[in-house]
């Protein structure tokens, strides 16, 4: 059996998950801090893939960064790079999809952040970055990391963006998802439950780790509580 | 109360909305499933049908043929069936052999089948974009072809490229090279080669020829490549308007139709 899906799957849901860690926790960040308008307006920008069909999404990108398009052409003629039938064209469609999920989780977390020790950090003379990476981070944890599996399951499984931009070229650009359907639609359903069992064993191991990543974050607070209601007695 | 009368409006527009919303196809259409590369012709006919037959309502579904007959296997509502191969009428018809009807469905009404159209395969590139001067089937597997759009298995214009290169004895070595990009009807591949997205592919001479603007004509497949390329048409038995749709293929076999076609570029089949 042709293992190239899986690898190609992974390979782009991490790099999707990476970056989109990083341009999310640097939006939530910083619209956090614009004057409300601004980030109304942003807000709902940067939310839009969340609520358009994938299918619009890809239509988007097709137009843009298709080898006749206005960001396409010219990558093709300075660096000869085609953007869309790639592998590495499934990025562009499943950051899309997947920035939303991370950039509201994180905004959720960074705004019931406690600003009592951010005040405290600021009083003690620490930088901004400082504060930010080790003490606004680490106290955000839970919905960082929800942030972050969320959109990686979304990247796995994104469907219609990336098969409009990438194509179905086995060996090439097929993912779980696009190989699924082909081979749906060619008739072999045998193959096809295969590679629906090898996601779901995927998406299974993920939550698993993700619901123990959650519960060994979670003692430190009752090991206080025990501390603090033996103070009380 | 103010959270109700909230509420309360909210599902209103929300009736107001599915009212407004389009109805579905009515007992008195004729709906029509055909292939996607008679989506130019078909619609023609349709505004002339409406001079002769003002009553009638012809609603189309143009896609692959692979994917309307799952459609129709599946229990979709259809008057009359046009594929671009006769494999997936094969497959809806009980007289068919049982090697290529293994489900043994019966979807098509007796003596309603007949061959409405021909056409031919061509290799197409983008329009003004050859660099490397594509110009035989052949050059597939040379380095001339980096990716190919063809339709997947379950396309016939797929199933009749396929059968060309398994006939040049280059098919493994196309698959081995991961040159194919499929597409899930012809008018994908059609898409694809017209955004310049791969170097060429294989459609109909018909869907070239609509897309002339796009997309230009290489070569067309050499004579004894594939087999015939007849489109069959054929009423269903469990069609909701039969009537319409007798009176509707009536009209497909008539001349007006038949110039219809010959101007898009198919061509008659003899019987």
């Amino acid at each position: 059996m042709d293992l190239f899906p899986l690898w190609n799957s992974l390979r782009i849901a991490a790099i999707s998950t990476v970056i989109t860690f990083f341009t999310g926790v640097c939006a939530a960040y910083y619209i956090a801090k614009t004057p409300r308008l601004i980030k109304g307006v942003l807000d709902c920008i940067l939310t839009l893939p969340l609520v358009l069909p994938p299918t619009v999404i890809g239509f988007f990108l097709l137009v843009y960064i298709g080898p006749l398009g206005p960001v396409g052409a010219p990558v093709m003629k300075w660096f000869g790079w085609q953007l869309t039938m790639t592998w590495y064209s499934a990025i562009f469609s499943t950051t899309i999809v997947a920035f939303p999920l991370m950039y509201r989780t994180v905004r959720g977390a960074f705004e019931s952040f406690d600003k009592t020790l951010l005040y405290s950090g600021q009083t003690l003379g620490l930088s901004d970055s400082f504060i930010f990476w080790r003490v606004m981070m680490p106290t955000c944890k839970q919905g960082i990391i929800a942030g972050t599996v969320l959109a990686f399951a979304r990247a796995l499984g994104e469907y219609g963006a990336t098969s409009m931009v990438t194509g179905y070229i086995p060996g090439r650009t097929a993912t779980i998802s696009t190989t699924v359907y082909q081979l749906w639609r060619e008739g072999q359903d045998a193959l096809a439950y295969k590679w629906v069992f090898i996601n779901l064993a995927i998406s299974f191991i993920v939550l698993v780790a993700v619901n123990m990543l959650e519960s060994r974050y979670r003692q430190p607070k009752r090991a206080v509580k025990e501390t603090l209601s033996e103070e009380d007695m | 109360m103010k959270k109700f009368k909230g509420f309360a409006l909210i599902v209103m527009l929300l009736c107001a909305a599915i009212m407004a919303a389009p109805a579905m196809a009515s007992a008195a259409d004729v709906v029509v499933f055909a292939a996607a590369s008679m989506t130019e012709s078909l619609n023609k006919i349709a505004d002339l049908y409406k001079k002769v037959a003002p009553d009638a309502t012809i609603v189309y579904n143009f896609d692959s043929s692979g994917t309307l007959k799952t459609q129709i296997e599946q229990g979709a509502r259809c008057d009359l069936f046009i594929s671009a191969g006769q494999k997936q009428m094969n497959q809806l018809d009980a007289t068919a052999d049982a090697k290529i009807n293994p489900k043994k469905l019966d979807k098509v009404m007796a003596g309603t089948r007949w061959n409405i159209v021909a056409n031919q395969v061509a290799l197409i590139v983008p329009k003004g974009h050859n660099p490397k001067h594509i110009a035989d089937f052949k050059d597939v597997a040379t380095d001339k072809v980096f990716l190919i759009a063809l339709g997947n298995s379950d396309v016939p214009v797929g199933q009749y490229s396929e059968e060309i290169y398994k006939n040049l004895k280059l098919w493994d070595a196309i698959k081995k090279a991961n040159k194919i990009s499929y597409a899930s009807n012809v008018k994908e591949v059609l898409a694809q080669v017209a955004a310049g997205a791969v170097d060429c592919g294989i459609v109909y001479t018909t869907d070239a020829a609509t897309a002339k603007g796009k997309v230009e004509v290489v070569t067309t497949a050499p004579a004894g490549s594939h087999k015939p390329i007849v489109y069959p048409a054929a009423i269903m038995k469990n069609a909701k308007n039969a009537k319409g749709a007798e009176a509707f293929a009536e009209f497909l076999k008539g001349n007006q139709a038949k110039e219809v076609f010959k101007s898009i570029g198919f061509a008659i089949p003899a019987k």
